[in-house]
């Protein structure tokens, strides 16, 4: 099957979590980001930036990584973002009107610029974790 | 049952079995058929994730993950396509029966129903039926033009019909023109010399009778009834005044009150130029003055003075231009329509070959321009198809290639998996195991695992040939040797088990090469077997030598046709590994490395080096002698590309703390150590490499 790359990059100053993926989110590679996403909300890291350049194809398990978890990421505050998307990636994402639910950046500075400035505290996980 | 008001352009009816490995190729009926349908690059993006839903739905859900098949059906009609994908499993209701929201979806935090609402996105229309046992998922998706770029509105007006139309409408008109002003300068040109003449030999007539008048002597009553009957019924003179020889008027058309009183010639005219029409304006109308003399015999005895206007054929001629004109313009109109539709038929063939193009660019790699029309068609026809027939040629080609490049890397991949990462750590020994294919994927296994947590089996192995084959009989193998050591005594039974499983299965013509040791850590004993393997060089750290120990064996998957059965020449060893001792198990890669002068480099340089290192390192890990040796073969062998896999482990009995190196001589003497085999001894050690 395809292969699939993650790595991934944590800030802590604006605390957020760069995870670029490279290859193919699909049925057969969506547990290892799955994995790397849980990893980051386990440790209270909302602030999620996605750099997709790498991605040729998403399927409904890659999108729905992002969708299942996206209420809980902004419930506390955080945000996933995508960037880089390439043209392929992005139409799909437009017809499935996930412009409504995520939102897309040109490049992964303009996506880590839209998070508001970190105020002192940190917000402490509150909504619970669905699981299923 | 499709109840389509058109007749189905193409079906495709295909079957797949329900595995998540077996998508790729049902995907790649579906992208072919859409392609091929003309549906645009997005879509046909967007139908393979429906598909790709449908069927991971059917696989998990319907069958869960148990044996069965998915049917596929592809109907391609002019406008649309329908998609099938039938299964014989449960059959689920889809979530929320009817529409799923996205709003929804993300509310619940969960997934499921994400893939229907893909689905529902994606399609014009998704159907689920169930019934006797089958269930079908139909998916129609509507064909939308692909949207050509669009272009400036002016530009696009510019067909090449009005083009033509254009250019053609203004060459007929400068033609039409320039003969009509030529006709035109003809013939008002020839009017008025026919107006000057006939007034020219008015003249002459007046002049003759005025001459006739004046020599009987007539009054002024007769000469004045003259011209007045001349003016009468010629409308175009306007004046007509006789004069006499010393300029008395004799008759004056205007004015009869100044007879006999000298007359005043107008001062435009030249009274020299007696005969020749002079020209003048008056209030704009041109008029012309023509004098002619009186004569009686050779004697001059009068003027004729006439005055005449061209206003008449000035007007006649602008008339029959006004005529003229507009009969020109509504032929023109006529014909300008004329010419757009005549252009039709000239652009009719490159309209067609731009259609056919259209669906070559759209993915149908069969369409061939109709070779027809006039010859400069035929021409375009004929490198189109030419072109056309190279393209899907190279096109094939890629993608066969890119399949096979594609192939290789996943085998590749997979024989990595199958090679061990990291050598497990074995009581009493050291180990170091190297890896290097030729090729992207190789056909050399080395291996180290625990039988027991006393036995431990280590093994390198070369399959005849390289690549994918090659890989995947070594990737068998190395599971064999694994399941088979578990239940055998020794390294011979272990390699006899193996032989009997390849015998039967190993693909004809295709054999291995194996050394196969075993090593019992509590009493630091070896035993091994080899299947025609190279030999393996045993350096004994008492005496400071190499020496090489190669048993008999024939390799597997040899035919037992031409010789002794396998058991039968197969050799055991067995021999206690002293403290610091130490083996090396190598692949031919190593002994046939080339350097550019094409020079192997040889078992008697790889003994000698593995003997000064085992001496200089003794105190080293393990893991620096397998770098020097490597160093060492790069050296050699320069930037010539190996041609074979190089693979070898190195094992140390680990010494005990206090011993220390010993110095050997680089050079350490070899020799064949008596082999010991266990039971019925072949004829003779044979040697392979």
């Amino acid at each position: 099957m395809e292969n699939i790359s993650i790595s991934l990059s944590e800030s802590d100053q604006d605390r957020v979590s760069e995870v670029r993926v490279d290859g193919v989110i699909d049925t057969t590679t969506a547990g290892e980001l799955e994995e790397v996403m849980d990893s980051l909300l386990k440790r209270d890291r909302y602030r999620v930036v996605l750099d997709l350049a790498g991605v040729d194809y998403i399927s409904s398990a890659g999108w729905g990584i992002f969708i299942s978890h996206i209420k809980e990421v902004r419930a506390n505050d955080g945000d996933i973002k995508l960037a880089n998307m390439i043209t392929n990636v992005y139409e799909i994402y437009e017809l499935l009107e996930f412009d409504k639910v995520l939102k897309v950046y040109s490049s992964v500075d303009a996506a880590r610029e839209d998070f508001p400035a970190t105020s002192g505290h940190q917000s402490k996980k509150k909504a619970s974790r669905s699981r299923n | 049952m499709e109840c389509m008001f058109r007749r189905p352009i193409k079906e495709v009816n295909a079957e797949f079995i329900a595995e998540e490995k077996y998508l790729d190729s049902l995907q790649r009926t579906v992208r072919e058929t859409c392609v091929s349908a003309g549906l645009s690059r997005r879509d046909v993006t967007a139908v393979h994730l429906a598909i790709e839903e449908g069927a991971t739905n059917i696989i998990r859900h319907a069958y869960l993950y148990e044996k069965g098949t998915i049917r596929l059906r592809v109907v391609v009609y002019k406008k649309l396509i329908v998609f099938s994908l039938i299964d014989a499993g449960r059959s689920f209701q889809p979530e929320g029966a009817g529409r799923v929201d996205l709003e929804r979806l993300v509310a619940s935090g969960r997934k499921g129903g994400l893939g229907f609402y893909m689905i529902q996105k994606i399609m014009d229309s998704v159907e689920y039926i169930s019934a006797a046992g089958f269930n079908e998922l139909r998916m129609i998706k509507r064909i939308a033009p692909a949207r050509p770029e669009s272009r400036p509105f002016l530009r696009r007006l510019f067909t090449l019909r009005v083009k033509f139309s254009f250019w053609t409408f203004l060459s007929v008109l400068v033609i039409i023109g320039g003969a009509y002003y030529y006709i035109d300068r003809r013939t008002s040109q020839y009017l008025y010399d026919h107006l000057d003449d006939t007034v020219s030999s008015l003249a002459h007539t007046i002049a003759a009778q005025a001459a006739l008048h004046a020599i009987n002597h007539r009054s002024h009553v007769e000469f004045d009834e003259l011209i007045v009957s001349y003016l009468q019924s010629n409308p175009e003179l306007q004046l007509i005044v006789l004069t006499d020889s010393s300029g008395l008027i004799l008759a004056h058309s205007e004015d009869i009150h100044n007879i006999r009183k000298p007359y005043k010639i107008p001062a435009f005219v030249s009274t020299a130029e007696l005969g020749v029409p002079q020209r003048y304006r008056v209030n704009g109308q041109q008029y012309s003055y023509l004098m002619t003399p009186i004569r009686a015999g050779e004697v001059e005895i009068g003027l004729v003075h006439v005055s005449y206007s061209s206003a008449q054929i000035h007007d006649k001629l602008t008339r029959a231009r006004w005529r003229i004109g507009v009969l020109t313009l509504v032929l023109l109109f006529f014909g300008i329509i004329g010419i757009y539709f005549l252009s039709n038929y000239f652009v009719r063939p490159i309209v067609n070959i731009t259609r056919r193009v259209r669906r070559f660019a759209s993915g149908d790699l069969e369409t061939e321009l109709p070779l027809e029309g006039a010859e400069e068609f035929f021409e375009i026809s004929r490198a189109f198809n030419e072109m056309i027939t190279r393209l899907s040629r190279d096109r094939k080609n890629i993608v066969a290639r890119e399949k096979m490049a594609k192939e290789i890397e996943v085998a590749s991949q997979i024989q990595k998996t199958l090679l061990p990462l990291e050598l497990p750590s074995v009581p009493g020994l050291e180990l170091d195991g190297y890896y290097r294919a030729a090729a992207i994927v190789g056909g050399d296994l080395y291996d180290v695992f625990a039988i027991s947590p006393e036995r431990y089996c280590i093994t390198v192995a070369d399959v005849s040939g390289k690549g994918v084959p090659a890989s995947l009989v070594m990737s068998m193998l190395r599971t064999v040797i694994q399941i088979q050591s578990a239940n055998a005594v020794s390294a011979k039974e272990t390699l006899i088990k193996v032989n009997d499983y390849f015998e039967k299965n190993i693909p004809p013509g295709m054999f291995i090469t194996v050394m196969l040791v075993i090593y019992e850590s509590a009493r630091r004993e070896i035993n091994f077997v080899s299947a025609g393997h190279n030999p393996m060089l045993l350096y004994k750290a008492g005496e400071g030598e190499v020496v090489r120990i190669n048993p008999a064996g024939m390799p597997l998957g040899m035919p037992t046709t031409l010789g002794p059965a396998f058991e039968e020449r197969l050799e055991e060893v067995q021999f206690t590994m002293e403290e610091g001792d130490a083996f090396f198990i190598f692949t031919d890669g190593i002994t046939e490395a080339a350097n550019r002068e094409g020079q192997q480099y040889g078992i008697d340089r790889l003994i000698n080096l593995f003997a000064a290192e085992m001496a200089r390192s003794a105190r080293l890990e393990i893991s620096s002698l397998s770098k020097a040796i490597i160093s060492e073969l790069d050296d050699f062998s320069g930037f010539v590309k190996p041609a074979d896999d190089i693979t070898f482990i190195v094992v140390r009995s680990q010494p005990p703390e206090s011993t220390a190196g010993m110095d050997l001589p680089p050079d350490s003497e070899e020799r064949e150590i008596e082999t010991k085999s266990v039971k019925n001894p072949g004829p003779e050690p044979t040697e392979t490499n």
